[in-house]
């Protein structure tokens, strides 16, 4: 129940913040020679930015209870501008975070099986190449390799603008084929950390005794190391995935505008350079829950995992 | 019985009844320190329904030899040469799949530390329902009452409560009587035990080697008893094989080495066992150490620790010599020596 109080102080902390970034009508009118300053007290008004911060900041939150995200200054409710674009979001976060589980987990597994080996070290030495790129440079390489020089991918986008144009004339296979270049960068992104951790983790519950008992049993190679192996590495993978997935809107911005992608991280960017607030507030806001479920989900997970962590 | 013509080196005599015949097992751990050579010509016999002790101290090699014996040796750890036969089939030569019907099944593993014997995440029933249904065909809710079973026979009290519980929910010696009636899963009729009792308090040291005992007797099951104790060899084991650094020091029945041990380790080994009778002022200790095993000492390992050792002894490593009535011992000086038991009566 530590949730409530965490999500009101991070819901303050982010408006406090934005406040002190700027005046977004200053910004909007400093270009026009033509506005005078009771104009601009006009427009401050019907944006209810003359009020004080506190009042503010209150009738923000009750509307934010009644579920109310309020309107962008640019016009439009923002409800409906996060809602046309989470699906992009969550569409390639999840595509990346599933494949780079199936992938990690059996590799990960291998490189602690065969500990110290030339495919041990290989696998390990890649990995931290791969944990080591920062995905705005894999994404730009990739971008740069398949989509402009080799003209196997679009270099951006969701999907084409123009029908015409769609890949085969079929709008899903358009929108797979504009998926495939920023899902492999996601994919490669997530997959090297996991791969090191799978590997420590299984290292640690490999030495156990119950792994040579289950051996020892007769017990096949694949049920020693996926239901008694996996099973008990599974609590820092958790812990991992639960963050990554907590932090998943967080960290869409940056691959979002390297590969023009309309998602929630896009706007994000493109709204916080406009100074606009109900946008901004919004999508901190939904950042924050995801976060909070993400931790419960994570938690529920452990007692699920382990029965040691299981209360009486 | 193609031992007993004898191949060359280290000629172990042949027992009755053979079931486990290792012969010049070498095991080493390729590491990037170098090589471990924690198994370095070791050669051991079971019969039927015999229980062999496998005494030595940390870093013998006596649970490298065990995992050896199932193939379960762990990464980088590998068997480089020798025989090991069971039931007269090599196991060396078995594929893995072949060998995973043997394991748990034809030969049973205790290991060590109890306290991590058990997957502390599945309940104690499905545990050992797992091993039933891998060696028999049974349904699963036959298997959990099987399982029931094997929790009475290791004389568990309450075993439908038992079985529904995690590990962690159970003492030590609980958890020890559960492994061992997992090794029991698949009616084997060869036990390897690895320091059982070493992790347990004392009553419960002997409530555990008491089990072993009956259950040796109803089941008439062969056993290797790996320990450190040699209290517990005299008390369990019918022969006994000593080990020193990868080696073989000396077998035989547990009577000839206790009232007359050939080989100097022996003897020391049963100098250090406290002994109330003798009311000495202090323990005796064997001084020095273990050896390194990635650069063993040259000719005999035990040289440099040896009261005895002479030049030969660091010259020239010493045969596993047959010496009569079963007995095999690792010395150049076994007969000039003439060794006093420490424990003989």
């Amino acid at each position: 129940m530590f949730l409530v109080p965490v999500f009101f102080g991070i819901t303050l902390l982010v408006f406090s913040i934005e406040r002190l970034a700027g005046d977004p009508v200053q910004l909007y009118t400093a270009l026009n020679p033509h506005i005078n300053e009771a104009q601009r007290q006009l427009l401050r008004q019907s944006l209810h930015l003359d009020q004080p911060i506190h009042i503010q900041y209150l009738s923000w939150l009750s509307d934010l209870l009644s579920l109310n995200l309020g309107f962008s200054y640019s016009g439009g409710s923002v409800a409906v501008l996060i809602s046309q674009r989470l699906w992009a979001t969550l569409e390639l976060q999840l595509i990346g975070l599933t494949l780079s589980l199936i992938i990690a987990i059996p590799i990960g597994i291998l490189s602690a099986r065969k500990r110290y080996s030339v495919l041990d070290v290989t696998i390990t030495s890649s990995s931290l190449v791969g944990t080591s790129i920062p995905i705005f440079f894999l994404g730009v390489a990739a971008i740069l390799i398949f989509g402009y020089n080799l003209h196997w991918f679009p270099s951006g986008g969701f999907q084409s603008s123009d029908p015409s144009r769609y890949l085969y004339h079929n709008l899903l296979l358009d929108q797979a084929w504009h998926l495939f270049l920023p899902a492999t960068v996601y994919t490669f992104a997530i997959l090297a950390p996991v791969v090191l951790l799978v590997r420590s983790s299984m290292l640690e519950v490999l030495r156990q005794d119950y792994i040579l008992a289950g051996r020892a049993s007769g017990l096949s190679e694949r049920s020693v190391m996926y239901k008694h192996g996996l099973r008990n590495a599974l609590i820092p993978i958790v812990t991992y995935v639960g963050l990554y997935f907590g932090g998943l809107l967080a960290g869409a911005p940056v691959t979002e505008t390297v590969f023009n992608w309309p998602g929630v991280g896009k706007l994000f960017v493109d709204y916080t350079t406009q100074l606009d607030f109900p946008v901004i507030q919004a999508v901190v806001v939904i950042i924050t829950l995801m976060t909070l479920v993400a931790n419960l989900v994570t938690d529920v997970t452990y007692a699920y995992i382990d029965p040691r962590i299981r209360l009486e | 019985m193609p031992w007993i013509l004898g191949s060359g080196s280290s000629e172990v005599s042949a027992l009755p009844d053979p079931l486990l015949h290792v012969q010049n097992l070498r095991t080493y751990f390729f590491t990037y320190a170098g090589i471990v050579k924690a198994v370095d010509d070791i050669s051991l016999d079971v019969s039927k329904g015999e229980t062999l002790g496998v005494v030595g101290e940390s870093g013998s090699g006596k649970t490298v030899t065990a995992q050896s014996i199932l193939r379960i040796v762990p990464s980088p750890g590998k068997i480089v040469d020798g025989t090991i036969e069971f039931e007269g089939k090599s196991l060396m030569k078995l594929r893995e799949k072949d060998m995973q019907r043997i394991r748990g099944k034809d030969i049973a593993y205790v290991p060590q530390d109890p306290t991590s014997t058990l997957d502390p995440v599945y309940r104690v029933g499905e545990q050992l329902s797992e091993v039933i249904m891998r060696h028999h065909v049974i349904s699963r809710k036959d298997a959990l009452a099987k399982a029931t079973d094997l929790l009475r026979s290791v004389e568990i009290p309450d075993p439908e409560i038992r079985i529904s519980q995690y590990p962690h929910e159970l003492s030590g010696g609980t958890k020890q009587r559960i492994a061992i009636a997992r090794a029991l899963a698949g009616d084997p009729v060869l036990i390897i035990a690895d320091e059982p009792t070493t992790a347990l308090d004392v009553t419960i040291q002997a409530q555990i080697l008491d089990l072993l005992k009956e259950l040796k007797n109803r089941l008439n099951v062969a056993m290797i008893l790996i320990t450190h104790d040699m209290g517990i060899v005299a008390d369990v084991c019918d022969r006994v094989t000593v080990l020193y650094a990868g080696q073989v020091c000396e077998s035989g029945t547990v009577e000839q080495v206790f009232e007359k041990p050939k080989h100097p380790y022996t003897q020391a080994l049963l100098t250090s066992v406290p002994n109330l009778a003798l009311r000495k002022e202090k323990l005796s200790v064997i001084p020095g150490n273990v050896p390194n095993l990635i650069e063993p000492p040259s000719g005999c390992r035990f040289n440099p620790r040896c009261p005895y050792a002479q030049q030969i002894c660091i010259d020239k490593v010493p045969e596993l010599e047959p010496i009569g009535e079963g007995r095999s011992v690792h010395c150049h000086r076994w007969k000039e020596l003439d060794l006093k038991s420490p424990v003989a009566s």
